[in-house]
C-alpha cells in the first residue's frame, strides 16, 4: 500500500522534468528500486499509470530495475546478498536480513533501499496530443 | 544537469536521476533540525492496529505531564479523531490529529506540515503516533530521536519474524498486553528470541499499558524518566 505515496513522488518528479522539457506526453519511466522497499511492481505500475493518466499521459510504461538487498555483517564483516525465500505458494516475501556467510542477524544494510527515478521518455511537444498541461499531481490533504 | 537524447520515434529520453530515498531523508533531516532548534525531543510510535500505541502514549503523557513536562502529540490515522481525543484528557499541551485519508503511514512531509499547524512553543516532548500498520511506516523516516515499535501478545508468536523491516528500524520495542499472552496462547519467549536474532542487544520492555505496568521503564529507556 505504500506504493501509492512512492508512486506519487515518482510521478511528481517525472511530471516536473517533462514540463521542463516542453510538457509532452510521458511514454515511459525507468526506475531503480531496491528490494528492501518491498514494492510490488504491479501496484507500483497501477498507481503511476493512474496518476499519469490524470495528468494527461495515459498508458505510460514502467521499466523497473530491481536492485538486490546487500548487508554487511558486523561480526564477520562479510558483505552478502540476503537470501529471498522462494516458493510458488508464497506471493511476496521480504529478504531475511542476516549474514549470508556466518548467519548473524547483526548486520548493517548497505544496499536495497534505493528508490531512483532514472529517466523518462517524453513525446516531443508538437507530436503530443492533449499533453500534460497545467494540472499537477497533488499530495492528499491533511484535513 | 539533465541530458536529452532524441529518439527516432519523436520522443526524447530525459535523464532525471532523482533519488527519492535521499529526498525522504532530506525531509526527515529538516524535521530533525527543527526539533533540535526548538528543543523538542520527538519520538515515532509505530505498531499494528490494536497493539496499544494510544494506550502507551496516553500513559506516557499522563506521567510526563505529572512531572511538568510539556508534551505534544500528533496522532496519525486514516480517519477519525478518536486517538487524539483519548490523549487530550491526559494532560497533553497540544494534540493534533493527522488524517492521512488512505495513506498507510506518516512521512516526513506530513509531519513537517503538521508542525506548521501546531504551535510548539514551550513543548519539550513530542510523541507521534504513526498509522496502525507494521509494514509501511518502517520505510519512512520522520526525523525523530527514536522509533518505538509497539507489538502486543495477541499479534502471535511470529510477529517479529514476519515484519523484519519494522524491527530493523526500531530503537526500542515495547511488548504490550503481556497480561493476556497466556489467554491467547502465545509464548513470548518466541518473539523475544526472534528479536535477539534480528537485532542483538535491542532493548525490549514488557508492558500492560492499560494498567500502566512497564511504562516507567519505557520512559527510562527513552531517557525521559
Amino acid at each position: 500500500m505504500h506504493e501509492y505515496s512512492i508512486a506519487l513522488d515518482v510521478w511528481q518528479s517525472v511530471f516536473a522534468a517533462a514540463r521542463e522539457h516542453g510538457g509532452g506526453r510521458v511514454q515511459s519511466i525507468k526506475l531503480e528500486i531496491g528490494a528492501l522497499n518491498m514494492i510490488q511492481d504491479e501496484q507500483m505500475t497501477f498507481w503511476v499509470e493512474a496518476l499519469a493518466e490524470q495528468d494527461g499521459s495515459p498508458g505510460v510504461g514502467l521499466d523497473i530495475i530491481h536492485l538486490p538487498a546487500r548487508v554487511r555483517c558486523l561480526k564477520c564483516t562479510a558483505e552478502t546478498t540476503p537470501e529471498m525465500a522462494t516458493s510458488p505458494a508464497l506471493f511476496f516475501v521480504p529478504p531475511v536480513l542476516q549474514c549470508g556467510n556466518c548467519g548473524s542477524g547483526d548486520v548493517e544494510v548497505v544496499g536495497g533501499r534505493e528508490l531512483r527515478v532514472v529517466s523518462a521518455e517524453v513525446e516531443e511537444k508538437e507530436k503530443s496530443d492533449g499533453a500534460a498541461g497545467e494540472t499537477r499531481a497533488s499530495r492528499p490533504s491533511l484535513d | 544537469m539533465r541530458l536529452f537524447e532524441t529518439t527516432q520515434s519523436g520522443s526524447v529520453e530525459i535523464q532525471i536521476g532523482e533519488d527519492l530515498q535521499a529526498k525522504q531523508e532530506e525531509l526527515a533531516e529538516r524535521n530533525r533540525q527543527l526539533f533540535t532548534e526548538r528543543g523538542i525531543r520527538a519520538f515515532d510510535i509505530t505498531g499494528s492496529v490494536g497493539a496499544g500505541k494510544t494506550s502507551l502514549i496516553a500513559e506516557m503523557v499522563a506521567r510526563l505531564s505529572a512531572k511538568n513536562h510539556a508534551v505534544a502529540v500528533i496522532a496519525g490515522d486514516v480517519a477519525t479523531t478518536h486517538d487524539a481525543e483519548r490523549v487530550v484528557g491526559k494532560g497533553a499541551k497540544k494534540v493534533l490529529q493527522i488524517n492521512t485519508g488512505g495513506m498507510c503511514h506518516l512521512d516526513a512531509n506530513l509531519v513537517a506540515r503538521a508542525l506548521e499547524q501546531m504551535p510548539t512553543e514551550g513543548i519539550g516532548v513530542l510523541l507521534i503516533e504513526n498509522v496502525g500498520n507494521l509494514i509501511c511506516p518502517s520505510f519512512f523516516s520522520l526525523g525523530v530521536e527514536a522509533r518505538v515499535a509497539v507489538v502486543s501478545a495477541n499479534e502471535g508468536a511470529h510477529v517479529i519474524e514476519k515484519h523484519p523491516a519494522m524491527f530493523q528500524s526500531a530503537d526500542l520495542v515495547v511488548m504490550n498486553k503481556v497480561d493476556i499472552a497466556e489467554a491467547v496462547n502465545v509464548d513470548l519467549a518466541q518473539p523475544i528470541a526472534d528479536l535477539q536474532k534480528l537485532r542483538p542487544g535491542l532493548k525490549v520492555v514488557k508492558t500492560n499499558c492499560l494498567a500502566g505496568e512497564g511504562v516507567g521503564e519505557v520512559l527510562q529507556a527513552l531517557g525521559l524518566a
